[in-house]
């Protein structure tokens, strides 16, 4: 491995130099177009996101016949929304309910829905989470502030092939009246890995 | 390969940094990183598998210690090495007038 | 050889992506019910089968359709489709007696990574 690899783990300017070069690099050799680059990361910043997601959720809750849907089929359901296209190609959407709760990881990697829910926070793709998500969930859990019951059964998903996952969380108490996009406001990312639980409707989200 | 990044179950890995915060990228290098390694793979330089498979290389300790992106350019430069499309002295040429230019 | 994948084409790679599901007739080994062993391979290439899982004892809950195999296409030595399953194993398979009785891990195996448990 070349000295230059080394040091950019040392001087953090070197890593934004590097990969300036290499951009400049590719497109002076006609093999990268900045204009697409950009195109990218603006549907990714500013386009892309949980609240895509946020939707699905909401829809499922307010439509028993989409959630039938939802669940059989996620990929085609999620597309009735339009949310389709690169890392959710195939999906599968697993729902919480009294007796169970779902929680998703990439334990080799960080493979992650994005047309619903946009790009993954740091901490899904960083070593800790990774690791102990499969083997103390309750305990990864606990540290973003939610307690599970003993008799409420965990299921970790690893998304170690191509299907991406999503968690259907369960519709809060209190939320009869409200219409989708009111229910799509109180659908939070984290409650969409399963590392958190949507808000309920009196804390507000104004 | 049973390398780090083979991580399910593995202790003493540290706590779980959840900075509720962050943003999505945390600066521009991350950015043009992102798009790079999508058009790169759009414009048929590696296959998913073997982007993965590049990254699974890294030195583990560096793995672990880099940023995330970081390991999006060690594949990205794997390939682009591999067939011929980049050099490692280009890059470090590239870099040395880079840096002078903006001195 | 690698080409230059331009912005006109941005929205429309986002919304289609690239699936990695193959259209193949592929005679599927197992079916939802099974109880299946994950075989203990540990190949120095690249492999989709975490070390946790190798050699433990799950059952199929759902056949996914038929992918792509990572551990051939990553050295291009062909895709070689074959289905992949929804795979359950309980938590205290994996990790001993101690692991919450209830509580159970999901992973995607190819048939490549599996043999039925006898």
């Amino acid at each position: 491995m070349s000295k230059a690899h080394e040091h950019d783990h040392d001087n953090r300017s070197d890593i934004s130099l590097r990969v300036k070069a290499v951009e400049s690099l590719l497109i002076e050799k006609g093999l990268l177009d900045p204009a697409a680059i950009d195109k990218l990361v603006d549907a990714y910043e500013h386009k892309i996101g949980p609240h895509n997601g946020a939707r699905v959720v909401a829809r499922a809750w307010s439509d028993p016949s989409y959630k039938q849907r939802l669940l059989k089929d996620g990929t085609a359901a999620i597309a009735e929304l339009g949310f389709t296209g690169i890392q959710g190609e195939d999906m599968v959407v697993v729902e919480n309910t009294s007796g169970v709760h779902n929680m998703v990881v990439c334990t080799l990697c960080s493979c992650y829905p994005w047309p619903t829910l946009g790009l993954p926070p740091n901490w899904y793709k960083a070593a800790p989470y990774r690791s102990r998500a499969v083997i103390d969930p309750r305990g990864v859990i606990e540290e973003f502030g939610l307690k599970i019951p003993e008799s409420t059964e965990v299921r970790v998903w690893d998304s170690n092939a191509e299907l991406r996952y999503l968690v259907l969380p369960e519709r809060p108490a209190g939320t009869e009246g409200l219409d989708e996009a009111a229910l799509a406001k109180l659908v939070t990312r984290d409650s969409m890995i399963g590392v958190g639980l949507p808000l309920s409707p009196d804390r507000g989200t104004e | 390969m049973n390398g780090i990044h083979d991580l399910g179950g593995r202790h003493g890995m540290g706590p779980i940094d959840i900075d509720p915060e962050q943003p999505i990228f945390h600066a521009d290098w991350e950015r043009r990183m992102f798009g790079m390694f999508i058009l790169a793979f759009a414009g048929g330089h590696f296959n998913i598998d073997q982007f993965r498979a590049a990254i699974e290389k890294m030195k583990p300790a560096e793995y672990l210690e880099s940023d995330y992106y970081e390991h999006w350019l060690y594949s990205l430069e794997t390939w682009c090495k591999a067939n011929g499309s980049l050099t490692d002295e280009e890059i470090e040429n590239r870099m040395r007038k880079l840096s002078k230019g903006a001195a | 050889m690698p080409t230059m994948f331009a912005a006109a084409g941005v929205d429309d790679l986002i919304k289609t992506g690239g699936s990695c599901r193959v259209n193949a007739d592929v005679k599927a080994r197992f079916v939802p019910g099974d109880k299946i062993v994950a075989r203990n391979i540990n190949p120095v290439s690249h492999t989709r089968l975490p070390q946790y899982v190798r050699g433990k004892h799950g059952t199929v809950e759902r056949d996914h359709g038929v992918f792509v195999f990572p551990d051939t296409n990553a050295v291009l030595k062909g895709e070689r489709p074959q289905h992949v399953y929804s795979v359950m194993f309980t938590a205290r398979e994996l990790w001993g007696p101690q692991a919450p009785e209830k509580d159970k891990v999901y992973i995607d195996l190819w048939d490549d990574y599996m043999d039925p448990a006898g």
